[in-house]
């Protein structure tokens, strides 16, 4: 059994820019993404995939633990596109935390990460992953991922905030951070 | 002699010995197979380079048969300044004693070695005198013949036993796996996992005889999950990363899940109750506390996703199953596939049985549904019955089934005994007749 492929794969009407899905989110930050509405029946901790609101950054912060342990995936799609890269940033917001940090300094030190506008998006000579992802067609759609991206990048770092920091002891979780230093595929952003 | 006395079983593994009598539940001893000498350890060398201290006297004392004769026209008092098994590890701790293992890869690569160990097997553990039993010794498959003849020499000539068997390890854990209520029929079909401390071997035995050529082995066994548990401790920082510390981790918590994703999701849930904790006892005297987290599920993954651990070997155990069952004659495949059965220690996992089951039936299924696509969907197929046994007896299978087989009234018409050998010589134990096979039990 490989490591595990996005649900999203077959999701109807994916809006695609270069072969990367814009996929809907759940999300109150500004940007590109379709809005799903916000959870009202369920928590973000314990919600399945079959609800109507799961979106893609649920299902890369449930993959990323069983997912970094490997070095081999195969894309089968856009939205595996998405996983991928959700699951690198992932990654790198998690090296930002240190053992015993309390959650207002790692809050500062991730969103610092999540806000910076300097990050590489497919196609650009930084974007340890271009192989496996094609360009956008134009300067237009250069804009629109990377305002797509931006977007996950917030929310991933909310949410995983919220994981790391869910048992309320104001201490981060050391489950979490002993993933600091496993590469999804050997890679890194 | 007296008619009645039990069997002796013996089973040298290359980690562990289990010595024992037939009809008995469980070996009387389990040591490790290791034997310490005077004169320095034999380095990472096999036989050659670690001669024992015996090797050293001119070759006019060895009586012309050189390094590689036998003992017994060589043995002074020195020779008997040895200990075996967990004593031997004791004594080569100290100064003086050099530790060496007779066995690697399952077979005997030190034939000296092992006549001492097995002397001190049967006169200082078991304590018989071998000229009133039947003994009744293992082999791993595919065991040379010449390797047959050593061992009938040394056990006839030097300890004179009065009946000798051969068994081949796989055929008796099959033989073991008998006491599972699962098991109707007593065949000797089957397919054999055995996986112990070094590696993992798949073995199809048909009507009791070894597939040879469809054997396989994996790479991946016990000493793979503990240093992958160690790996784990370290990533977490834990106050004591050892590997003695990770093997009791490994033995004490470690399970197979269904799913690793859905069991992440488990231990976010329950966190309380899947989290444990381990008390170490470190050599100062110290107690440290180690919390034992995902490794619980994640370590014996490495056989159901072995990517997880190794980079150059990929492919996982339910698949090797398969090929190594595909390999084998299409009469008996049915039969390998009915009859999956576990052995040795790190087959014990909870359900380690039930997941490799269920992997091996996705694959099935999925190649029955291709083929009957391909046929048109015109043929339908009856289905084929995968069935993985897992029993009580796994730990010591080979010698269990041993045990078994030693204590039926046939048994000794089945041995060599040693009138027979003074006839005819080592090479009557080129063959032996099939123990436990069709009629026989």
């Amino acid at each position: 059994m490989p490591a595990y492929h996005s649900v999203f794969l077959d999701e109807p009407n994916q809006q695609i820019i270069g072969n990367f899905a814009l996929l809907p989110l759940r999300t109150k930050t500004r940007g590109p993404a379709q809005q799903l509405q916000q959870l009202t029946d369920t928590t973000e901790l314990d919600i399945e995939p079959s609800h109507t609101a799961y979106d893609p950054l649920d299902e890369i912060l449930s993959l990323f633990r069983a997912n970094t342990f490997f070095r081999n995936f195969e894309i089968k799609g856009p939205a595996d596109r998405v996983l991928i890269y959700g699951i690198l940033f992932v990654s790198e917001a998690l090296s930002k935390i240190r053992p015993g940090m309390s959650r207002r300094d790692a809050e500062k030190n991730v969103m610092n990460v999540a806000l910076d506008n300097n990050f590489a998006i497919p196609g650009d000579a930084a974007f340890p992953l271009n192989q496996a992802f094609e360009p956008p067609r134009d300067r237009n759609e250069a804009e629109v991922l990377r305002q797509y991206i931006m977007q996950m990048r917030q929310e991933l770092a909310a949410r995983l905030l919220n994981r790391v920091y869910a048992d309320g002891s104001g201490q981060p979780s050391k489950w979490w951070l002993s993933f600091q230093k496993r590469k999804f595929m050997g890679k890194q952003l | 002699m007296a008619p009645q006395t039990p069997a002796v079983v013996m089973d040298n593994g290359t980690g562990y010995t289990k010595l024992g009598f037939a009809g008995n539940d469980s070996p009387s001893f389990v040591f490790p197979t290791a034997i310490a000498t005077k004169g320095p350890a034999a380095g990472a060398g096999g036989s050659g380079s670690g001669r024992p201290a015996v090797g050293q006297k001119p070759s006019f004392l060895t009586g012309g048969a050189g390094p590689g004769g036998h003992l017994s026209a060589k043995r002074g008092t020195e020779d008997l300044d040895f200990f075996i098994g967990d004593e031997a590890l004791g004594a080569a701790a100290g100064p003086g004693y050099g530790l060496h293992y007779p066995i690697r890869h399952g077979q005997i690569e030190n034939w000296d070695q092992m006549e001492r160990f097995w002397s001190n097997s049967i006169f200082k553990y078991l304590r018989v005198e071998p000229e009133d039993h039947y003994f009744l010794l293992t082999e791993p498959p595919l065991n040379p013949p010449e390797n047959r003849e050593n061992t009938a020499e040394i056990m006839f000539e030097s300890f004179n036993c009065a009946g000798l068997y051969i068994a081949v390890q796989a055929v008796l854990a099959l033989a073991a796996s008998w006491t599972s209520s699962k098991v109707q029929d007593r065949s000797l079909t089957g397919t054999v996992i055995d996986s112990g401390e070094g590696v993992t071997h798949v073995i199809p035995v048909a009507e009791g005889y070894v597939i040879g050529s469809s054997i396989k082995s994996i790479p991946i066994a016990g000493r793979d999950i503990t240093y992958f548990v160690q790996s784990l401790l370290r990533d977490r920082g834990e106050p004591d990363s050892s590997l003695k510390t990770a093997e009791r981790i490994k033995e004490e918590f470690c399970y197979v899940c269904p799913d690793i994703v859905k069991e992440f999701a488990r231990f976010d849930r329950e966190a309380d109750d899947r989290f444990k904790h381990y008390e170490v006892q470190q050599p100062g005297g110290r107690s440290v506390t180690v919390d034992v987290g995902y490794e619980r599920f994640l370590a014996p993954e490495i056989f159901f996703n072995p990517e997880i651990y190794s980079s150059d070997f990929l492919t996982p155990l339910p698949t090797i199953v398969d090929t190594v069952i595909q390999t084998s004659p299409i009469d008996v495949r049915r039969g390998l596939y009915k009859n999956i059965v576990l052995s040795g220690g790190s087959t014990l996992y909870k359900d380690f049985g039930r997941r490799l089951q269920r992997d091996i039936r996705h694959l099935v299924d999925a190649r029955i549904k291709a083929s009957e696509a391909r046929a048109g969907n015109q043929a339908k197929s009856g289905g084929l019955d995968v069935q993985v046994i897992t029993h009580r007896r796994q730990r010591h299978g080979p010698w269990f089934g041993g045990s078994l087989l030693g204590q039926t009234p046939e048994f000794r018409s089945y041995c060599h005994t040693k009138a027979e050998y003074d006839e005819i010589g080592p090479s009557i134990v080129r063959r032996f007749a099939l123990l436990g096979g069709p009629g026989s039990t």
